[in-house]
């Protein structure tokens, strides 16, 4: 890699185009030109006729950019981080976090909690998890660090409640077992990549 | 050890073209590492023998491959860590190391502080070329404290390694694990030492050594401690939490006096209880190695603390019109500063049973020998010390740091040992082949000590009275022996080939039986040994021996005959190459005995810290006013190394200390940690503030910590002794004081990792015939106790327990330790 | 103030006066509010919004909505305000406005139903009192209406309210000076100070209108009634994105409504003046005379609508210099063009 590029310290002004102002009037003379020829020129009166042209084209051509929205809903994007869903496998139903304890880790402002224990079938068991969506700012690193796909950001974006609890317990983010069949597998950040499987090496196994 | 001895004996090395000094006779790894060198290692510990399971330490030196774990250094050598060649061999062992490794690190308990995760990024391996198929192995639990997941094991040895070398249980060890040939394709396509090393991987595995799937050990999960990856953990921390959510305090082990340094690791409790809890306890494993209180007896703080004005306010009413303070030696030296303060300034007594007859006996030993404390400690014995001796004390249970050297002591430096004890021990011989262990009879501890004069004095520098005392036991006795005696003999044989008779010599050995008269020193029977072969197991003892220590116990300090101890614990000091150190009895006895001037006994209205009284300060919480713990105050601990070592506070104390009392009492500084300072200097102590003291260890594992006492010594004439009076010997059903190992005071006993009971410990058969409760009848009263079978105990003593003060043991032992009793069936 | 009614309408009584007062006030109030309305309504649809839709019929009665929390918010005195002043400043702006208006025509004159009892046969004028100096007076109280924003930023004891009682002061009182240069001409043209003079002046057709007799002052006045009644491009007193609110930061509720009230009315002042001065007022073809001078109102409102949504804000020194460097020169000459050519 060259360090050409390095050295233009004049970041940013590469793909900007100057719009041509023209030089600015100096004398009390010009200044006056200058206003009798926008006035003449009727500069002002393109932006009349520019709003003009909007609000007929709204009223009668119903180019009208309102989202009514609690009545209508924009589709978001899938990589859109919103609150945070807990999502279980889909052939048995169990949670997949494994409480590892990463997204604990890693989030920025210090806002999950969970707790573990040793199980009676000899694994690490999730026993609580919380959110403090009071702290949460929604950056999404808690996904993407998630070596199970586990924690995801979900599409309910509507987060007033009467309560910050509200949303905020393993069982609130949690799939519903009953709802497993309608789970979402999630494309955001942190999933695997479409061609994963060209990345990565096999290891060879004996059996 | 003078500084000249030391760059006497440093030569020079050069590691990757870099020049570094080296101790004459190290492992090349050891001075790498005090060198600030890396190389790679995972099975090597420290300060234990050299285990060759994980070979990733390979280097060359001077052109030839050597294991750096147990090449030694030469004046010279000339070291490449990384060679092409080694390189692959060690990126060949960690692809072993990953063959069927459960990708579980998501869950382990390593967290990430594992070396197989660090060792395996280290070396670079991205792929993996090796493979077999797995074994199922198991998880299990070992002991009360022990989980093994067999699974995430990969061989390194490093807890059988520390177990024996260390701790010397040897409880575990490795076992068959009966896992699959190797493909031979392997042998000639893969690295020669990662093959011999999966070779000998794949057949072992790690499991308790009495083959029950039980340990039956100390259980100071040193073990754990040292495991390189997350097989091995504490069952109560499995799965409870990452590495990476815990703060470290750093802190000293509150309950023996060994002073082990910890950390305590500290998070809240839960989501909804945020105040903050200890998890788990760890250590510089490398430079130190904690027992089971240090580890597991963590969670003794007192939770229930609240600022009650009215409890202070009877409180200070009590201190007003307080005659004695009754306390023990789980307090830090600054409060025990603060409570002397108190005797100055209001007159009060101070009582403390478990320091006061340390404190005589030291008084008595500086009197005699002229030095203010004992000479050496654990940490230059394990380094230099090759025969030990262990007088009065039940090493197993009183102090794990003096265990811990002189089994260390046996292992690594070729060591031999003596040790002389009224309760049979089964666990000491287990040691090392040269120790001998003499159970000699109650009172008998100046004999053992004329034995040792008799030994290794200089006969020329010991009084004349001495001399012949000692010789009055020698006697010259007529003995019947079998003798080899080798003959020669001629005969006439018929020579075949040549037809003629020629005469032929032969040796022939015959046993003849003769008389010879050899002299019997009688005072190894007495002692308990046997004269007849000891002489012979002695010089085989001595041989090529330079360096010898004598460990004290407390049997010593409570002994009748305290004064005459002392005097010829000075003699054997003046007259024979032998080092002193002694084990003050429990935490911070030593610090107590240098500051406080403690008296006799109690009279009148007492106030009791963490012990009985009228008014009860208390950190169990259960007082009349609560006090923190000691995991919950800051202060130092003087440890039986003669360190001054600060301690930290791991959690909350919502309470008032015993400065807010000092305070209102005195004129007392604003913080616990303002009487660092203060701390006597004419005692060895320094003054320097509480926040300037270091606490660390050196990568050669120098200790750092605190400061260590200064320590004075006088010119004194030899001491006059007197001669063993076996008048004082006891007889009968004798109990012993002293607690199971892992406990020590009601601290210990309030964590919930420590199980052992507060009981009567006896030997299996004694403990057969006693039944399941017996009644322990003394002179000035009885206790009511469970038997426990203690299997490495042996002989008829029984050993009551003394670690709840409430219990009172201390009152029905008086001033010994040993005690002539009735036991009753209940 | 010497106020003298017309004699040449004898039929004119007092109760008609009063009538037309009360109508004036009540349906000036209603389209203030309704202004809102649509002000809302035409802004939303410039920007391709709906605006309001969610109170009645297409929000409709977001009207009612809104003047039910006017009347019942909390009225907010600051602690440190002059209490007095800062209670009646909004009731001068409003009592202004309306004053302005009752000389101004503002409905057709009618003769309400005989069959109605008491009232009956009373005889309503277009103009409530049809002063011979109605634009002196109107221009006058329009600018007796300053006072209302200049105490209230003075008294309410905040730096944003002084910005905006200062900014008052300087904008109002200059472009008063534009206002009456510029409708001088039409006056000389016309003689009368009269607006039924106007009118009758530019009876007979679109082409007797003023407006081309007199395009620049059309032009010079429409720009300082913009000025005078606050509106973008020159609504500098209560600018929010510099000042808050101007002099309006510290007031809420009803006190707040006032203010509104009172520049809405001074809108349709401005714009029944406009109307009458330069178009031709409200006598042009017989009977729907007054549905045509309602159309210009209207036009001069939407007018203001339409440019607040097309043009941005000048700046202080801008709206100075265009006031004493371009329009107050242009006034003149235009007042001394118009003087020379009925000289001669």
């Amino acid at each position: 890699m060259s360090l050409e590029q390095f050295k233009n310290r004049n970041v940013g002004v590469q793909s900007y185009k100057t719009l041509d102002v023209g030089t600015p009037p100096k004398t009390g003379m010009e200044k006056f030109t200058q206003v009798v020829k926008r006035s003449v020129k009727g500069e002002l009166f393109v932006g009349l006729g520019v709003v003009m042209k909007r609000m007929l084209e709204a009223l009668f051509k119903n180019d009208m950019h309102t989202v009514k929205y609690p009545f209508e809903k924009m589709p978001i994007s899938p990589r859109y981080r919103a609150i945070h869903e807990m999502l279980r496998l889909l052939e048995s139903g169990n949670y997949r976090c494994i409480g590892c304890g990463l997204c604990e880790k890693i989030c920025i402002s210090n806002c999950i909690s969970m707790e573990t224990r040793y199980d009676e079938n000899q694994r690490k068991e999730v026993s609580e998890y919380t959110i403090n969506f009071g702290r949460c700012i929604f950056c999404g690193y808690c996904a993407e660090v998630c070596p199970e796909l586990a924690i995801v950001h979900g599409q309910r974006y509507e987060t007033a409640s009467e309560q910050r609890a509200g949303f905020s317990l393993f069982e609130d983010m949690l799939t519903p077992i009953d709802q497993l069949n309608l789970q979402q597998e999630f494309d955001g950040f942190g999933a695997v990549s479409p061609n994963a499987d060209d990345n990565i090496k096999q290891t060879p196994l004996a059996y | 050890m003078s500084e000249l001895e030391t760059i006497d004996n440093m030569i020079s090395i050069t590691i990757d073209g870099t020049e570094f000094k080296a101790k004459e006779g190290e492992y090349i790894l050891n001075a790498a590492r005090a060198n600030n060198v890396f190389i790679p290692a995972i099975c090597y510990l420290t300060r234990c023998s050299p285990t060759l399971a994980c070979r990733i330490c390979l280097v060359e030196a001077d052109g030839k491959q050597v294991y750096a774990c147990n090449a030694k250094v030469k004046d010279g050598m000339n070291i490449t860590v990384d060679t092409p060649n080694i390189l692959e061999e060690r990126r060949a062992i960690m692809e072993v190391y990953d063959v069927n490794h459960p990708l579980q690190c998501g869950v382990c308990d390593k967290s990430g502080e594992c070396e197989l995760q660090n060792y395996t990024l280290h070396l670079g391996v991205d792929s993996q070329s090796y493979m077999i198929p797995d074994t199922k192995r198991e998880t299990a639990n070992w002991s009360s404290v022990l989980h093994y997941d067999a699974g995430l094991c990969i061989v390194c040895e490093r807890c059988t390694t520390v177990c024996k070398d260390m701790i010397g249980d040897a409880a575990i060890k490795t076992v068959k694990r009966g896992g699959e040939a190797l493909d031979k394709g392997f042998k000639d396509s893969m690295p020669k030492d990662a093959y011999s090393m999966w070779n000998k991987l794949q057949k072992s595995i790690i499991a308790p050594s009495n083959g029950t799937g039980e340990t039956n050990c100390s259980d100071c999960g040193e073990c754990a401690a040292v495991c390189p990856v997350g097989a091995l953990v504490s069952r109560d921390f499995v799965y409870s939490s990452n590495a990476w959510d815990l703060k470290r305090v750093p802190a000293v082990s509150a309950h023996s006096s060994d002073g082990f340094q910890i950390y305590y690791e500290v998070k809240p409790t839960s989501i909804e209880d945020r105040t903050e809890k200890i998890y788990r306890v760890t250590n510089e494993w490398n430079y130190v190695s904690l027992d089971g209180s240090a580890r597991f007896a963590y969670d003794f703080q007192n939770t229930t603390a609240t600022k009650d004005e009215k409890a202070f306010n009877s409180a200070i009413e009590a201190f007003k019109k307080a005659d004695t303070i009754r306390f023990n030696s789980m307090i830090t030296n600054e409060e025990a500063l603060m409570l002397q303060t108190l005797k100055e300034k209001m007159g009060v007594k101070l009582y403390n049973p478990e320091v006061k007859a340390f404190q005589t006996f030291l008084n008595y030993y500086e009197a005699s020998s002229g030095n203010s404390l004992w000479t050496t400690d654990t940490d230059s014995i394990m380094k230099k010390s090759d025969f030990v001796i262990s007088i009065g004390s039940a090493l197993r249970n009183d102090s794990p740091g003096m265990k811990y050297a002189f089994n260390n002591v046996q292992k690594l430096n070729k060591g031999a040992g003596l040790y002389f004890h009224p309760v049979g021990d089964t666990l000491i011989p287990t040691f090392g082949k040269n120790i001998e262990s003499f159970n000699h009879k109650v009172g008998l501890e100046e004999l053992a000590l004329y034995l040792v004069l008799d030994l290794f004095a200089d006969k020329d520098k010991l009084p004349e009275d001495v001399k012949s005392y000692i010789d009055s036991f020698k006697k010259s006795e007529k003995q019947t022996i079998q003798e080899k005696l080798v003959k020669t003999v001629k005969e006439m044989v018929l020579n075949e080939e040549s037809g003629e008779e020629e005469e032929v010599s032969k040796k022939v050995t015959e046993m003849v039986e003769k008389e010879v008269t050899v002299t019997v020193n009688t005072l190894v029977d007495i002692l308990g040994g046997d004269s007849s072969k000891f002489d012979a197991t002695f010089e085989k003892m001595m041989k090529k021996k330079e360096s010898f220590v004598m460990m004290l116990g407390e049997d010593l300090y409570y002994h009748n005959k305290a004064e005459n101890i002392a005097k010829l614990v000075a003699l054997v000091e003046a007259t024979c190459n032998i080092d002193i150190v002694m084990t003050p009895p429990k935490s911070n006895a030593l610090g107590v005995a240098l500051i406080c001037e403690l008296d006799d006994e109690q009279s009148g209205y007492t106030i009791g810290y963490n012990e009985n009284g009228d008014f009860r300060l208390s950190a169990l919480g259960n007082g009349d006013i609560d006090m923190p713990a000691m995991n919950q105050q800051e202060g130092t601990l003087t440890s039986m190394n003669k360190r001054v070592l600060p301690t930290n506070a791991a959690v909350d104390y919502n309470g008032y200390e015993l400065n807010d009392l000092m305070k209102e009492l005195i004129d007392a500084p604003e913080l616990t940690i303002d009487w660092t300072q203060k701390l006597p200097t004419d005692r060895g102590f320094k003054s320097v503030a509480f926040d300037d003291l270091p606490n660390s260890f050196e990568n050669d594992g120098t200790d750092n910590r605190g400061y260590i006492l200064e320590t004075s010594n006088v010119d004194t004439e030899l001491p006059k002794v007197e001669k063993c009076d076996e008048s004082s010997v006891l007889d009968g059903e004798i109990a012993y004081r002293c607690n199971p190992a892992r406990q020590f005071n009601d601290f210990t006993d309030k964590s919930h990792e420590i199980f052992e009971p507060f009981a009567l410990y006896a030997s299996k058969d004694k403990a057969e015939s006693l039944g399941e409760k017996v009644e322990v009848i003394f002179d000035n009263g009885t206790i009511t106790l469970d038997v426990i079978a203690d299997e490495k105990m042996t002989g008829d003593i029984v050993k009551v327990a003394d670690f709840k003060a409430l219990e009172g043991v201390y009152d029905l032992f008086g001033g010994s330790r040993y005690k002539t009793v009735t036991l009753r069936k209940v | 103030m010497e106020t003298t009614l017309i004699e040449n309408l004898p039929e004119v009584g007092a109760v008609g006066v009063i009538i037309k007062a009360v109508l004036i006030l009540a349906v000036i109030s209603a389209i203030a509010g309704f202004g809102t309305f649509i002000e809302r309504k035409v802004l939303a649809f410039m920007q391709r919004r709906l605006g309001p839709m969610h109170v009645g019929p297409y929000g409709l009665l977001q009207i009612a909505a809104d003047g039910i929390k006017l009347f019942t918010k909390e009225d907010i005195i600051p602690q440190n305000a002059n209490k007095f002043i800062f209670m009646v400043a909004p009731v001068i702006t409003a009592a202004t406005a309306f004053i302005a208006l009752s000389s101004v025509p503002v409905f057709p004159d009618f003769t309400i139903p005989s069959w109605i009892p008491l009232l009956g046969d009373t005889f309503v004028p277009s103009i409530a009192s049809d002063l011979n100096i109605g634009i002196l007076f109107v221009l006058g109280m329009m600018a007796a209406g300053l006072y209302g924003p200049l105490l209230a930023g003075m008294s309410q004891a905040n730096k944003w309210g002084i910005i905006g009682a200062a900014r008052t002061a300087v904008q109002f009182l200059s472009y008063e000076v534009v206002t009456g240069l510029s409708i001088l001409a039409p006056i000389m043209l016309v003689g009368s100070l009269s607006f039924v003079e106007f009118n009758n002046y530019q009876a007979g057709g679109i082409s007797n209108w003023l407006i081309w007799q007199q395009p620049l002052a059309f032009v010079l006045f429409l720009i300082a009634g913009f000025a005078e009644t606050n509106r973008t491009p020159f609504d500098l007193l209560e600018h929010e994105a510099e000042v808050v609110s101007g002099y309006a930061t510290e007031y809420s509720g009803m006190r707040w409504g006032m203010f509104f009230i009172g520049e809405y009315a001074n809108m349709i002042t401005v714009s029944v003046i406009a109307s009458v001065v330069f178009l031709g007022g409200y006598d042009v073809v017989g009977v729907y005379g007054w549905l045509f001078i309602i159309a210009k109102i209207a036009f001069f409102f939407f007018l203001m609508l339409w440019v607040r949504a097309a043009w941005p804000h000048v700046r202080p020194d801008q709206l100075m210099w265009l006031c004493w460097k371009v329009l107050m020169p242009l006034a003149v000459v235009n007042v001394l063009i118009t003087a020379i050519v009925m000289m001669v």
